[in-house]
């Protein structure tokens, strides 16, 4: 549990030592009287404040003096009163209080404050994420990133998918921020290695396991200890590769490269690729209980050529602290419509040749300068599917954007006619070999043999 | 001066909500803490006691 400083304002001794038992798991400040709490506001750092309002028999409600200043502290201050006036606590409220409870049945108060502030808090920096860390403005990938973060402080494994340079690492290392693992976000990219390579580097090595193996080394499995592992490009390891990948999760422990003593790793696995799985099965190219063990959670992120609104969003966060540029309407009007084959990672580039080079007023002309193709550059079509597809077929090529979307209409009609193959060869007059090959390799149901 | 009776009233409220939560934590406390608990326990009543005469005398 995330530990919180915390300042009491109470004047009874008792109160004070509910209170201090109540939040032992915190670091927790006790002001006696007003003086105290102002001081301390004035001088400490806290995130909460709990007031009692009423300081001694005969106060005329002090305790509202430190909710004012708290707030403006911004102190999540918190009235504690055995006083059910309406006006008292509509005054707190205007003071800037954040809410109220009635002495009395502290356990559950407490711990019903402290999970709202702790749930409240995480809510506000999920939004700051968006402007901060995982940069976007589009709608349904803040809802999707949401949903993942969701899953941050759990051990689900998670597997993030899309096209390259879409922000998958970005994200991977988000999630591992808001994991609460205390250990560190350890980053390969499976396609950078050959199968010997990836071995050492994800098991280590003893000294003279190898040639050329001069020291031991410790392998990323073992860095990720209680941290995060992120294997970017899952899809590209062998099979033998991912045989052993698969033992080393299932029993967190995993011999290095010439020796014979065990090593323990409690990691958490966070997965990308940027080809669909489920191909990448049928095509035998990835293990079915590999996939099963890294896809607890999948998020899929869209290509930026389906994130329009993101392009000028990025390239404001890309320049941040250095020059500014300024595009004409007809370069933002063309950067708009670019298709940005490379992405999120294209356009980083992109801004940076910019910032590093030209002047602050940037042109059609340069734009069209730099960009894949320059003038003839592949331009995004209209409609978001088709731009999804679009963005498909520039980074897995077109036979198998086609191929992905000829499976999709087959499946569609097989579903719509409840599964009966005769009729969805009548349907899309298609050949009964390509229907066949499609059921298969996409593992579709069908009825029978009807 | 007369007492405020809505200022004892709070008082005696809120020192009752006091001895209410000390009596649910008292059982998980360590022999020592239960000594500390009494004696807060003890001086809570004894104010209780103080204010709910200053209120006889007040109504």
């Amino acid at each position: 549990m995330e530990k919180l400083n915390i300042l009491v304002l109470e004047d009874d001794k008792l109160a004070q030592k509910i209170m201090a038992s109540r939040l032992a798991a915190h670091n927790v400040t006790l002001a006696g009287d007003l003086k105290t709490a102002l001081k301390k506001i004035e001088t400490e750092s806290y995130d909460l404040g709990f007031f009692d309002l009423m300081l001694g028999p005969d106060d005329d409600y002090s305790g509202l003096r430190a909710i004012a200043a708290a707030a403006a502290r911004n102190i999540y201050a918190v009235v504690v009163s055995s006083s059910d006036s309406d006006e008292i606590i509509d005054r707190a409220y205007e003071l800037g209080a954040g809410d109220f409870y009635a002495k009395g049945n502290e356990e559950s108060n407490v711990a019903e404050i402290l999970r709202k502030f702790i749930q409240n808090r995480k809510a506000a920096g999920r939004a700051d994420i968006f402007t901060s860390s995982f940069i976007t403005g589009d709608a349904e990938t803040k809802a999707a990133a949401g949903e993942a973060l969701k899953y941050a402080p759990t051990e689900l494994p998670i597997l993030i998918l899309g096209p390259s340079g879409t922000g998958k690492t970005s994200l991977a290392k988000v999630l591992h921020e808001h994991s609460g693992r205390e250990g560190a976000f350890v980053a390969i990219n499976c396609s950078a290695y050959s199968e010997d390579l990836l071995e050492a580097e994800l098991f280590g090595y003893r000294k003279g396991a190898f040639t050329g193996a001069a020291d031991s080394r410790k392998g990323r499995l073992l860095e990720a200890h209680k941290g995060t592992l992120f294997l970017d490009e899952i899809g590209t390891m062998s099979l033998g590769m991912q045989t052993k990948l698969l033992k080393a999760i299932e029993e967190r422990s995993f011999y290095p490269l010439g020796s014979e003593k065990p090593e323990h790793s409690e990691f958490r696995v966070i997965s990308a690729t940027l080809e669909d799985p489920q191909d990448l099965i049928a095509k035998g190219k990835m293990r079915f209980d590999l996939f099963q063990r890294v896809h607890g959670y999948s998020i899929n992120l869209k290509p930026l050529a389906a994130r329009k609104g993101d392009v000028f969003l990025l390239a404001q966060h890309f320049t941040k602290g250095g020059k500014r540029l300024s595009f004409t309407a007809e370069a933002r009007a063309w950067m708009e419509d670019y298709a940005w084959p490379g992405n999120v990672r294209e356009l980083k580039k992109f801004i940076d040749l910019l910032s590093s080079g030209e002047g602050g007023r940037v042109g059609l002309e340069t734009v069209q300068k730099h960009l894949k193709g320059g003038q003839g550059a592949p331009r995004r079509t209209h409609g978001d599917g088709m731009d999804a597809v679009y963005a498909d077929a520039l980074s897995r090529g077109l036979e198998a954007a086609l191929e992905n979307i000829s499976a999709e209409i087959i499946a569609r009609n097989l579903r719509e006619n409840g599964g009966k193959k005769t009729k969805t060869l009548a349907d899309l007059k298609i050949s009964t070999r390509l229907l066949y090959a499609t059921i298969k390799k996409h593992g579709l149901e069908t009825q029978g043999d009807k | 001066m007369t007492p405020d009776t809505t200022k004892l009233l709070h008082d005696i409220k809120s020192r009752c909500a006091s001895l209410r939560n000390a009596a649910d934590l008292f059982k998980d406390c360590s022999s020592g803490e239960k000594k500390e608990m009494l004696a807060l326990m003890t001086g809570a009543a004894e104010e209780i006691l103080k204010t709910v005469t200053a209120l006889n005398k007040a109504a």
